[in-house]
């Protein structure tokens, strides 16, 4: 904490703080909790829109799903880093990402549907690297927590690049499926004056103090050892359990149609949760310290108060539904048998008054009002320039012509990723209709019975992430957004997050889609001053009306059209897919056409190749699809009508084997073997992943 | 009525759901109990032990399951002759609770669903498992032709088979090896082994027939929606919400029940 913000704190109190109120401030104000150098900026992204249940401002927001038997289905969508923990402490940083994730889905009321991961490592080929740890042991800290909780995998990407060496990237979205009529809120409810806090979950221990300001520092080096300790220790077994109990203490509130406040325990601790969840009801609240139940003897206060121990969540409820809701938790899910001294527990209540008291012993060890607390503090940097974008990375599809297609696809940034996603649980829940692999995009159908579908993507842009949704058919209907940046106050740094708002926000606009949750990951920079490449991380999520238009990477028959359709034409590639005019799809990406192309074979269930014959100009393109046509006259006829002409072209076929047995990628005269481009594209990432 | 049949959740199941729902959609009258509900175990006609990390994997995948309160009551019914099917975190733990094959005392294991080989790392594939017994061997396969071959999916951590050779045989010699993985097309070689598991084995019968532990999950190859060879070659055609092949299985257990 800043001199300056001390004396703001002096100031307001009209004294000196206690040692509790200190650090309660400084979680509070860290910019990890409080979006300090960012909320100004944030405020250009479209957060409205037809779909929009609920806008960000919650854990998590929510976006209208569809309709089945007169009952109206929200998803749920929020977006968290774990990059500095995973750095420090990479297995369990990492699950303590997907843990804090689903906590923000759950307590939306919403059951949770469906994850996804965006990864970002440092150069991974020597297998001594630390790098090449890191690289490992995240994947195994997500498979660990996200299999066991069972919530399945659907989605993510992963890429490697030495910029981030020091400062690994782990961003997790997660899903949830909630009734509309049924959204409980992260704040104390009207009329909840003399309510009960009850905390749920793990005994509060010392793991995870000072998480939130920890996150808002660049990583020294020096301190790696220091900094484990802010690192929560995650328990996906007890999680699994709380998360089970949780969806019948909801079946109990809605069965006594009890409106209640729950929110997840995360930055800032128990203090964090309960003076937020109070603040926003327009209370205040008491906090007996001494009434929270801990795992070591003589934690002092301000461990208990704002320690960001895991597995934890609070509830705000009436009296009358307290015993039966500690009930469920500790009696009939035995949390207390599940996990040493894991329970829930009444630990305060909601006060008229807007003051935020807590008490430890005898002594008063906090007194604060409480919108002071959690009132926004936000600062607007000077940064260097708003000037240039940034680039897209140079287009590795001009390399595709340079070095071949074969060393793009054995590149690590272009091989397939299986030997890491296949590590992940894609299918428990039994509610998959695409794993991964299989399209650029998953799709659940988490309503049994229904014939609509969720699909989700993610992106390194707004477009890219839209372009994969509309790849299995589905119509995109939000956005979520992880940004990730090196350190604020360096002012070049500072500019490139500005910028990359705007671009966001102009890109939102543009396909009038909502942002309805995010989360910023400033000082993501090495002792050495070296910040991160500019990492935003763009979730989408798309809805598809029917099931059955559905359609996947791989090439279906022999002799189909391939046509390029470059972005702008959108709507026609909705459309042509609604018509069942599309056969397999593909969202170009950066390394372009051709390698769009392979991975189309790949996928393919039979030995299908492509063609492409004067083609040569569109090789080079990454912005838009490729796309199988099923009936071209029917097709044309469709992109004819509705987009020009230079915004789309049929640019090759679908082969099979020659006479020789051979299947090929070839462009104009230069043909590449499917079964060699396959066994480079595969191997890469087996060596370290399997 | 139709049979009651308990879908048990342990601390750490996490297929409950999907398993109670395709269940109920091949016929029959299933619920999922929890554990704090053992007492009400001996109401049932049958059992589905789902899969899951039941309490965390510790040791060893359903060892310490295999000691649950609610184990004495399925063990108590596979003794008198109840039909109990386990999948994969349910197959480990009726392999710790000796229930399958079922060659010594119970609770006395002569074979572990263990790490897979050769990674060592967590599976998760769409494999196809070969009924590998006289269908009438089993209770739970009766109405399964000859050979069946049904998709799943395989999603474990643990499901290599391991014992030593002579328990091996024993299970050989005694026809309990029910499933082994295959083809799609019903042919079995390695390459259609997930997890390096010994005889290829996907899933166990004991003695009697009455019990049947296995690996994959066809539960999750339940609708056709599930299946990826619904999206091969033209469009899904008819209702892609329809039981798929792995409700084959379930069917067949149905089945079974009301035959009881």
């Amino acid at each position: 904490m800043r001199p300056d913000e001390l004396r703001r704190i002096a100031e307001g109190l009209g004294r000196e703080p206690t040692i509790v109120e200190l650090h309660a401030f400084d979680a509070q104000w860290s910019e990890h909790c409080s979006y300090k150098s960012s909320r100004h900026l944030l405020k250009q992204l479209p957060t409205t829109g037809p779909d929009v249940v609920l806008g960000p401002g919650e854990d998590a927001g929510i976006l209208h799903l569809g309709e089945h038997n007169g009952v109206r289905y929200g998803v749920v969508i929020a977006h968290e880093s774990h990059n500095h923990p995973s750095q420090v402490v990479p297995f369990e940083g990492a699950a303590t990402g997907v843990g804090g994730i689903v906590r923000d889905v759950l307590c939306m009321g919403a059951e949770v549907i469906g994850l996804a991961d965006c990864l970002r490592f440092g150069r991974v080929e020597d297998p001594n690297s630390h790098q090449r740890y890191v690289a490992q042991q995240v994947v195994d800290g997500i498979a660990a927590y996200g299999n066991a909780i069972g919530v399945p995998n659907i989605a993510g990407d992963v890429y490697f690049d030495e910029g981030f060496n020091d400062n690994c990237l782990v961003n997790v979205i997660a899903l949830g499926l909630v009734k509309e009529s049924e959204i409980i809120h992260s704040r104390a409810p009207e009329n909840s004056a003399g309510w009960d806090i009850v905390l749920v979950g793990k005994a509060t221990d010392a793991s995870g103090f000072g998480g939130a300001s920890f996150s808002s520092l660049t990583l020294e080096e020096a301190n790696q050892e220091a900094n484990k300790s802010a690192v929560q220790v995650p328990d996906p077994f007890l999680k699994n359990v709380i998360m089970r109990a949780s969806y019948r203490v909801f079946e109990y509130l809605r069965e006594k149609k009890i409106t209640a406040g729950f929110k997840d325990l995360g930055a800032g601790g128990i203090m964090g949760c309960t003076a937020e969840l109070c603040a926003a009801g327009g209370y205040g609240a008491i906090i007996d310290l001494d009434d929270v139940n801990v795992a070591v003897e003589n934690l002092p206060p301000e461990v208990i108060a704002v320690g960001e121990t895991q597995e934890r969540l609070c509830w705000i409820l009436p009296g009358d539904a307290t015993l039966d809701v500690l009930r469920i938790y500790n009696e009939e899910f035995s949390l207390p048998e599940i996990a040493r001294g894991a329970r829930a527990v009444v630990i305060g209540a909601v006060q008229s008054d807007k003051r935020y008291v807590m008490r430890h012993g005898s002594e008063i060890v906090m007194d604060v009002p409480i919108d002071f607390l959690t009132g926004a503090i936000s600062e607007e940097r000077p940064s260097a320039c708003h000037g240039e974008p940034v680039e897209p990375s140079p287009s590795s599809a001009q390399r595709a012509r340079d070095e071949g297609l074969r060393q793009l696809l054995s590149g690590l940034n272009a091989c397939s990723r299986e030997p890491l996603f296949k590590q992940y649980d894609a299918v428990v829940r039994g509610t998959t209709v695409i794993a991964r692999g299989r399209a650029d995009a998953g799709v659940i159908a988490p309503v049994p019975g229904a014939p609509f579908g969720v699909a989700l993507s993610v992106g390194r842009s707004v477009s890219e992430a839209v372009r994969k949704v509309v790849a299995v058919g589905a119509r995109p209907i939000g956005l979520t957004d992880c940004l990730n940046f090196g350190n604020p106050n360096n002012e070049e740094h500072y500019a490139q997050l500005v910028r990359a708002v705007s671009d966001l926000a102009n890109d939102a606009k543009k396909f009038e889609l909502p942002f309805v949750s995010g989360n910023v990951s400033l000082y993501n920079e090495s002792s050495s001053g070296t910040a991160i490449p500019s990492s935003p991380i763009i979730g989408c999520v798309g809805v598809v009306d029917d099931l059955r238009n559905i359609v996947t990477l791989g090439f279906k028959h022999p002799e189909s059209d391939l046509y390029f359709i470059a972005t702008p034409g959108l709507a026609v590639v909705c459309e042509a897919m609604a018509k069942r005019l599309v056969l397999s799809a593909s969202a170009l990406g950066s390394d372009g056409l051709l390698n769009a192309a392979a991975r189309m074979a790949f996928a393919a269930d039979n030995d299908f190749g492509a063609e492409f014959g004067g083609a040569q100009a569109f090789v080079d393109q990454f912005d838009g699809w490729l796309i199988e046509v099923a009936d071209p006259e029917a097709f044309a006829h469709l992109a004819a009508t509705r987009i020009p002409s230079e915004a789309w072209r049929r640019v090759g076929t679908t082969t099979v084997a020659d006479l020789e047995g051979e299947v090929d990628i070839s462009v104009g005269e230069s043909a590449h073997d499917l079964d060699e481009l396959r066994a480079a594209w595969s191997k890469p990432l087996t060596e370290i992943y399997a | 009525m139709s049979a009651r049949v308990a879908v048990l959740v342990f601390p750490g199941t996490n297929s409950e759901s999907e398993t109670v729902r395709i269940c109920r959609d091949v016929g029959l009258d299933a619920e999922s109990v929890h554990w704090s509900n053992a007492g009400r175990l001996p109401s049932y006609a049958a059992y589905v032990l789902p899969g899951g990390f039941a309490y965390e994997d510790r040791i060893r995948a359903g060892a310490i399951s295999a000691h649950d309160p609610m184990m004495d009551y399925v063990i108590e019914a596979a003794g008198e002759g109840k039909l109990v099917l386990g999948i994969c975190n349910g197959a480990q733990i009726l392999l710790e609770a000796g229930l399958v094959p079922g060659t010594a005392a119970v609770r006395k294991p002569t074979a572990a669903f263990t790490r897979n080989a050769p990674s060592g790392k967590f599976v998760c594939k769409h494999v196809h498992i070969k009924l590998a017994i006289d269908p009438a061997r089993c209770a739970i396969t009766a109405a399964l032709p000859n050979g069946a071959v049904i998709p799943a999916w395989a999603a474990h951590g643990e499901g290599r088979l391991a014992a030593n050779a002579e328990h091996l045989d024993e299970i050989t010699l005694g026809s309990h090896l029910a499933f082994v993985y295959a083809h799609a097309d019903g042919t079995v070689d390695d390459r259609a082994v997930p997890n390096g598991s010994a005889l290829g084995c996907a899933g166990l019968t004991n003695k009697k027939g009455n019990v049947l532990a296995i690996m994959p999950h066809p539960e999750r190859d339940a609708w056709n929606f599930n299946h990826p060879d619904v999206w091969r070659n033209d469009r899904a055609s008819g209702d892609i919400l329809a039981p798929s092949g792995g409700a084959t299985l379930l069917r067949a257990f149905a089945h079974a029940v009301r035959a009881l």
